[in-house]
């Protein structure tokens, strides 16, 4: 380990717990799951569902940015998400913000999210470049 | 030894199905989920979510130490849990067992985690990916 392969950024909301935005290894990028919170307040954004992923995915585009790639470069996207009467507004939003070659995708309905978030999407990519 | 083995401990418990306790491929190791069972007996170990989290905890470090990486070797981390109660004692368990460079992490809530019904509840488990030495 030579340098620090962390990424920890003010464009999204602080770590709330001991693990960082971000690692890099191997020419990858690994991003911990992200939920609709705001990165100034860290509080909830409001407006439910569609919301809180697009504010999500907000934030997983910001620690992209930060760890030199984009979601653009995403290879693979994992999504969790609580009401499945959700599903497609899931999958229209997703849609919007990731464009060919769109990345893998798993994405499955849960018992409950932290302090009752609706979604959250956490993704491995690629470094740019 | 070829780069892509799978193996099972001594110091973690036993597998109970077609799975090993961890896969290495290259400078990579992928670790099955453990939950807070004694390595020597595969009891649940007491304690609620603190005292299981810890155990899950021991049993990931003894693997990884036996695919010669380590705790501070982890690149991700996903944690299931089934009681949203149960949410910041996981933070305080981790922080008392990871150490910079931190990992990153994904955790959820499931309706159950494998386990004898009616005889124990397993709180929790966690998985990771790790780089070896």
């Amino acid at each position: 380990m030579s340098s620090d392969p962390t990424i920890v950024t003010k464009e999204a909301p602080e770590p709330r717990g001991p693990y960082v935005h971000a690692r890099q290894h191997g020419g990858l990028v690994y991003v911990t799951a992200q939920i609709g919170r705001d990165p100034k307040t860290g509080d909830f954004v409001v407006g439910g569902f569609e919301a809180e992923f697009q504010q999500a995915i907000d934030n997983l585009e910001a620690i992209l940015k930060a760890a030199g790639s984009s979601l653009a470069h995403v290879v693979k996207a994992q999504i969790e998400f609580v009401d499945e009467r959700d599903l497609d507004a899931m999958n229209r939003i997703y849609g919007e913000r990731f464009h060919d070659p769109l990345p893998a995708r798993t994405s499955f309905g849960v018992a409950f999210l932290w302090k009752g978030a609706q979604v959250q999407i956490d993704c491995i990519a690629a470094l740019d470049g | 030894m070829s780069s892509h083995r799978g193996v099972v401990s001594l110091r973690g418990p036993q597998p109970t199905g077609s799975y090993t306790h961890a896969h290495v491929q290259g400078r990579m190791v992928w670790v099955t989920a453990q939950a807070g069972r004694d390595p020597g007996n595969g009891e649940l170990v007491p304690g609620g979510m603190e005292g299981q989290l810890s155990r899950a905890i021991d049993n990931l470090e003894a693997i990884l130490e036996d695919c010669d990486s380590s705790l501070d070797r982890v690149i991700t981390t996903q944690i299931m849990y089934t009681d949203p109660a149960d949410a910041d004692t996981i933070d305080a368990v981790c922080a008392t067992r990871f150490r910079p460079p931190l990992p990153v992490r994904t955790t959820w809530g499931v309706k159950f985690l494998a386990a004898e019904p009616g005889r124990e509840v397993v709180r929790v488990q966690i998985d990771c990916v790790a780089e070896t030495r």
